[in-house]
């Protein structure tokens, strides 16, 4: 039998200390041995028992129950005053078989991979190399859980990809505690596994685009996820390199992402006719405090895999002294006006090597972030057309407004189909500001009234924004979401009404869907929505 | 200039704290693959936020004909995810007084998460 240890806690935080927030109970469920019970498939259904027990005794108390993977996420959003479940322990992976392909899938089934919640990016990317396969994208780095990651729409700068949700084809949700509170969920258009497979994992089956897409950026309120199932694809090598170009040259190519007409050209990287290759990452590092001429950028080609290639791994990785960081960061309480100098002084840590150029797999490229203490991160999407524009009126307001201390970075990423993903715009630039955390004084405006700003600022210039659900933003700024997603929203949560009962909506509420007010559900009952289409 | 005879003592205590300092540092070695096996209570506000930390603080005595000791590691049958010695400066003067028969350990360790 799964076990889980239920531990009374005050107060819970996420990695980069961004609380700490009130909690009540902190749970932790381990699956049973496997010595014990051989079969995966069981090990995986008793799992899924276990947490149905948890919700059904969290309900009984009228009380919250959320699911959490790595607390990567520096907003509230993971967070849930009575009960929050660690998922880390629940990782199992079962192979799929060519018999349980759907008899219409379009995916090869060598590339389809079922992964269990509490699974990281970095397992994943392991198992997927055992295999000689690999995740499609990923985010910076790789400590998120795969649940976690889909839950608020994490990204990398793969333009032509997507975010990680958009490689997810389906998804297992427990819903409540009855046994048909089980799902397993795909599109209609796009079936992945066929019934074989649901009943191996217990699950009611509904394929159907707009509930498949409603639950993939879920938000954490759509249920617990218990697994995904993931479409891969063949290894491969990504060529990175990092260049110093004209700031108007980058924000061109960030505007246009036009590169094959672009005077951005690296030897090698150009096509038979010699115009420059669309690269498969392209990002823009910025310092908002100086007035340097260049922008540093990292640009990455996919190429194929082949080995040897020489060891991108450096031997030696060194970290700042933490005590520095809080030292810099209480004098940049105390004088703003010194941040500039500070960052100027720390930009060969903060900044990628200039000329830099490495070989590896995308397992290899973003790697491991260890914890460098307390952190923020503010990240809006644009449309990428939209990028120079909205980066000028952002940087103009921190300059004038701030200094913080942070520094600017884009990335750009193919639209999603999930509903209230942020990456909604046909290429959006994630144009993200990060730095260490800092508390408001009288000289420095708070986190919260920064990002306000940042939000007041897009609206002024009528430029159409989403911000990234994992980051910190003035989550309770008035309309905020709807501003957003517009239609979206109602339609998000007339699937979340149909699939969850009014009790489970409430279970699986949490401040975050209190303050963005997407936790009250929708006037509608439509029945017909929740069907097999 | 005269150096004082007390400027002279502040100069070479300085040096000798220096040198003391710098004789106790911290070696971490990590391994490339695997996840570190976490801790949702270690609320720690260093590298091993949220990782189980194990550590051994003990001093181990050996013959004066064992050329070294090997102390083995019972807990982690994943393997290790990290390792972290320290080198302190009563480490080293016990092992040099003692012609190392007494060799102080002091390392904190994580081990891989178990896989399912
Ligand atoms: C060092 C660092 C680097 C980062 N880099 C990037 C980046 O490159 N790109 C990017 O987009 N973001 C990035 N982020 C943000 C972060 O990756 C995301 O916020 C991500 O969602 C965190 O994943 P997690 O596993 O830690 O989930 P958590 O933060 O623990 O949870 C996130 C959400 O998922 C829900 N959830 C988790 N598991 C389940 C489950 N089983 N069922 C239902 N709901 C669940 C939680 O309730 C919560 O709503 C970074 C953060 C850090 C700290």
């Amino acid at each position: 039998m799964a076990t889980t240890k239920s531990h009374p806690k005050s107060s819970w935080d996420t990695l980069h200390n961004n609380g700490p927030f009130p909690l009540k109970t902190l749970h932790v469920t381990e699956l049973e041995g496997s010595a014990n019970m051989f079969s995966k498939y069981d090990r995986y259904n008793d799992a899924a028992k276990e947490i149905q027990r948890l919700i059904r005794e969290a309900a009984d108390k009228n009380e919250g129950f959320r699911a959490y993977g790595s607390a990567w996420s520096l907003s509230h959003i993971a967070h849930q005053k009575d009960n929050m479940h660690f998922n880390s322990f629940m990782s199992i992976h079962i192979p799929i078989p060519q018999e349980l392909s759907h008899e219409n899938s379009s995916y090869a089934n060598e590339n389809l991979f079922f992964f269990e919640c509490g699974n990281t990016i970095k397992r994943i990317s392991e198992v997927l190399s055992s295999h000689g396969k690999s995740l499609k994208t990923s985010g910076a780095s790789n400590g998120q859980t795969i649940a976690g990651c889909i839950s608020t729409g994490v990204h990398g700068a793969a333009l032509n990809v997507g975010s990680i949700q958009d490689y997810v084809v389906g998804l297992n949700l427990i819903i409540g505690d009855k046994p048909t509170d089980i799902v397993y969920l795909e599109r209609h258009t796009q079936p992945a596994l066929n019934d074989d497979f649901a009943k191996k994992i217990k699950a009611k089956v509904i394929r159907n685009d707009h509930l498949f897409n409603a639950a993939l950026v879920g938000l954490g309120a759509f249920g617990f996820i218990h697994g995904v199932v993931i479409e891969a694809e063949d290894r491969f090598l990504l060529k990175r390199y990092v260049k110093k170009i004209p700031k108007d040259l980058a924000l061109q190519l960030a505007d246009t992402m036009d590169f094959k007409n672009s005077t951005f050209k690296i030897d090698g990287e150009v096509d038979a006719d010699g115009k420059p290759l669309r690269p498969y990452h392209y990002k823009v590092f910025i310092n908002p405090y100086t007035n340097d001429n260049e922008y540093v950028v990292e640009v990455m080609y996919k190429k194929p895999y082949q080995v040897p290639y020489p060891d991108p791994f450096p031997v030696i990785k060194t970290s700042l002294y933490k005590d520095l960081i809080y030292l810099l960061i209480k004098i940049s309480e105390k004088f703003p006006k010194s941040i500039p100098w500070f960052i100027k002084q720390l930009r060969k840590t903060i900044l990628p090597a200039v000329d830099e150029e490495t070989l590896g797999t995308l397992y290899e490229t973003f790697w491991d972030a260890p914890y460098q203490g307390p952190a923020f991160a503010c990240s809006v999407g644009i449309d990428h057309t939209n990028s120079s524009k909205a980066y000028k009126v952002l940087e103009e307001m921190t300059q004038k407004e701030g200094p913080i201390p942070g520094i600017f970075a884009m990335r750009f990423v193919k639209q999603t189909e999930a509903t209230l993903g942020f990456t909604k715009f046909p290429i959006t630039c994630m144009l993200e500001i990060d730095g260490v955390l800092w508390e408001k004084s009288r000289k420095i405006m708070s986190l919260t009234e920064y990002s306000r700003r940042m939000i007041e600022v897009l609206q002024e210039n009528d430029i159409p924004f989403t911000i990234h659900w994992g980051k910190n933003s003035d989550w309770k700024f008035p309309n905020l979401v709807n501003d957003m997603f517009g239609e979206k929203v109602a339609e998000w949560k007339s699937y979340r009404n149909g699939l969850l009962s009014t009790e489970m909506q409430q279970v699986f509420s949490n401040g975050f869907l209190e303050d963005t007010n997407l936790h009250l559900p929708n006037n509608t009952n439509d029945e017909d929505l929740i069907v097999s289409l | 200039m005269k150096l004082g005879y007390k400027t002279f003592v502040r100069c070479c205590v300085a040096v000798i704290v220096c040198c003391l300092l710098s004789s106790c540092y911290t070696v971490r070695l990590k391994n490339v693959y695997g996840d570190p096996e976490p801790d949702p209570f270690n609320d720690a506000t260093d590298y091993y936020r949220y990782m189980k930390v194990r550590e051994i603080d003990t001093t181990i005595k050996i013959s004066v004909t064992d050329k070294d000791f090997t102390k083995l590691i019972k807990d982690c049958s994943e393997g290790i995810y990290i390792m972290e010695y320290r080198n302190t400066f009563g480490g080293i003067l016990l092992s040099a007084v003692t012609f190392g028969r007494k060799r102080k350990v002091k390392a904190k360790y994580v081990c891989l998460k178990p896989t399912n």
